[in-house]
């Protein structure tokens, strides 16, 4: 087992996961609950990453990190072919998923809650965490799992911009790659043994999630339905 | 909780304008500590009305002031004031309830108490008050509509509001809970000074619960006064169409019984179901036009409409879509409305001036008794 990229890979999830978890769920609240110019257009171009080739978001992600790239340019931050790159590069993959996840489950909510909440005295923020999202936890819950899924299997825009550096920027995709090339199929196949296992346990969680949220749902369409 | 004398004066005034095309509200009225009916159609405009007042919808124009506070205040284009619904302290019972269905009814109760000390005892004490402390540890899914309508009554109690919005409180609660409930409505609006504001479509409650009324239809206040007053004489025919009722008398109890009461309406008697008075009250009742039947002279009379028997003459007669409605003079003076189906008495040839005979259900006469509470002030 290739225990550096284990971790490496478990280090690049987590931080992609916080990423997704915080940018998709602000993503989603704004997509839910505003109407804006040009919504559609954000909207589309938040969930290319689902259809593009990875070496498109890859080469997108390198003018965006890169050199002349706000991130050089505004902040001074030097991420190219570092493990934060492949965290951010993982996090671009996966917040599609999170964000059409919970925003569909924040659209759920009916508003007439929260503006009961606000005249029971709730601030926004409030209203957003004492009702909303729990409301819509499920949703939200079931689409950072997906996206986290997603971050861990990232390989093609990782690759671009992270580069395969053993130790330091080598998550288990590519270590397994390099152990195909490599010629060591065993050392692969363990890899390919746990990233399947860990890949069956997230979606395995997600759908029991959505099998509780249908088993729960004559409450809440009875709620829905005295709304209307 | 509730601490304010009743001798302060705590006053709404409401004139507003609002446009959602194609629906427009125009409405200026004022409140003081009492319990104001709103009446009216669906569609009218009154859970918009009550939305504008706990700062959940926005008029174009005009201006809430409650208790010499602004809470929206807005004359040309351009910014103007319009509190936060927060910070109004407008407690509101939605039609719906709104409940949070995430939280139990204490919860729910305890909501707006979050971070006191005594907010669980103070959200028992309020469920306590309506009867349903037993059930604070349920969820909204696990209770009844009536049930469910209680817990929302407390948790806008809850907010300690010298304003309270009710959207058709009781519209899912049995009678005898009903009555429990108007009464300590009025025990709370009068101990705690409360403007209270009711939209019901439930006449029994108007009476029961309004010191005043206003009809409201098509976005517009058409009649505001006390109670009794707007059934008695509606200011026109389409505040008495849209209260919904045309035979309504005054009449005198001659005589009670368990199973029903008798009643002297200018020499006429007739039966009616029980009802609580005592023999010598006043009391103000009406018949639905659908409830009074023209009978067949020289035809067997089914039970059903054996009793109550009248006669009258026809003064006029309207020809509707489904149903036809006539005018008829009683022989005590007074005017009825009778409407029925159009291929009904069809043999009958009910034209202008044609004497006939009619009948009018015992079990269609509704007493309306105002609540003694009320009217004990």
């Amino acid at each position: 087992m290739n225990w550096q990229a284990l971790r490496l890979s478990v280090q690049v999830t987590a931080v992609a996961s916080a990423l997704i978890f915080v940018f998709g769920l602000a993503l989603a609240l704004l997509f839910a609950r505003k109407r804006f110019p040009g919504q559609i257009v954000a909207e589309t171009i938040i969930t290319l990453p689902m259809v593009l080739p990875p070496t498109v978001v890859g080469f997108y992600l390198l003018l965006f990190l890169g050199q002349g790239g706000p991130i050089v340019g505004l902040l001074g931050l030097h991420v190219l072919f570092t493990w934060q790159a492949a965290a951010i590069a993982a996090a671009v993959a996966g917040l599609p998923l999170m964000v059409q996840s919970a925003r569909a489950a924040i659209a759920n909510v009916d508003p007439g809650l929260e503006n009961a909440a606000r005249g029971l005295g709730s601030s926004e923020l409030a209203v957003f965490f004492r009702v909303t999202l729990p409301l819509a936890r499920r949703g939200v819950l079931a689409g950072v799992l997906l996206g986290s899924a997603r971050a861990l299997g990232e390989f093609g825009a990782t690759l671009m911009v992270a580069g395969n550096i053993p130790g330091r920027t080598q998550t288990m995709p590519l270590a397994i790659y390099d152990a195909v090339q490599g010629g060591r199929n065993d050392l692969a196949a363990q890899m390919v043994l746990l990233m399947s296992v860990l890949a069956f346990l997230g979606l395995w969680w997600v759908r029991r999630i959505e099998q509780l949220r249908r088993r729960q749902l004559p409450g809440q369409t009875e709620v829905k339905g005295q709304g209307a | 909780m509730g601490t304010v004398s009743p001798m302060r004066q705590t006053r709404l005034s409401v004139d507003i304008e609002l446009k959602r095309a194609p629906f427009q509200l125009q409405v200026n009225l004022d409140a003081g500590n009492e319990i104001l009916v709103l009446f009216g159609p669906s569609g009218a405009g009154k859970t918009t009305l009550l939305n504008t007042i706990a700062g959940l919808a926005t008029p174009d124009a005009g201006e809430i002031v409650f208790d010499g506070r602004d809470f929206f205040r807005k004359h040309r284009p351009g910014p103007g004031i319009n509190l936060a619904a927060r910070k109004r302290r407008v407690g509101y019972v939605f039609q719906d309830y709104a409940l949070f269905p995430h939280l139990t009814a204490m919860q729910n109760v305890a909501y707006s108490l979050c971070g006191q000390r005594d907010a669980g005892s103070r959200a028992l004490s309020l469920l306590d008050r309506l009867g349903i402390g037993h059930l604070g540890n349920r969820y909204p899914h696990e209770l009844s509509g009536g049930q469910k309508q209680r817990v929302a009554i407390s948790r806008a109690l809850a907010l300690a509001p010298q304003l309270l919005l009710l959207d058709e409180p009781f519209s899912a609660i049995d009678m005898s809970l009903r009555e429990r409930l108007h009464s300590d409505l009025h025990a709370l609006q009068r101990d705690s000074g409360l403007v209270v504001i009711c939209v019901t479509h439930n006449l029994e409650d108007a009476f029961a619960l309004g010191h005043r009324l206003a009809v409201i239809q098509d976005g517009r206040l058409e009649q505001i006064g006390p109670v009794e007053e707007v059934f008695r004489n509606p200011a026109n025919r389409r505040v008495a169409d849209s209260i919904g009722i045309h035979n309504l008398f005054q009449a005198r109890v001659v005589d009670c019984g368990p199973t029903g009461i008798v009643l002297e309406w200018d020499g006429l008697l007739l039966e009616a179901p029980f009802h609580p008075v005592r023999p010598g009250d006043v009391v103000t009742a009406y018949i639905r036009p659908e409830d009074v039947k023209v009978l067949y002279p020289g035809m067997p009379l089914s039970k059903v409409v054996s009793g109550n028997q009248v006669a009258g003459k026809v003064i006029s007669r309207d020809p509707g879509s489904a149903s036809y409605s006539l005018r008829v003079r009683l022989v005590n003076g007074h005017d009825i409305r009778v409407r029925f189906a159009s291929y009904s008495y069809s043999s009958l040839s009910l034209t202008a001036g044609k004497d006939i005979r009619l009948s009018l259900r015992k079990d269609g006469l509704v007493v309306l008794t105002p609540d003694k509470v009320k009217a004990g002030e």
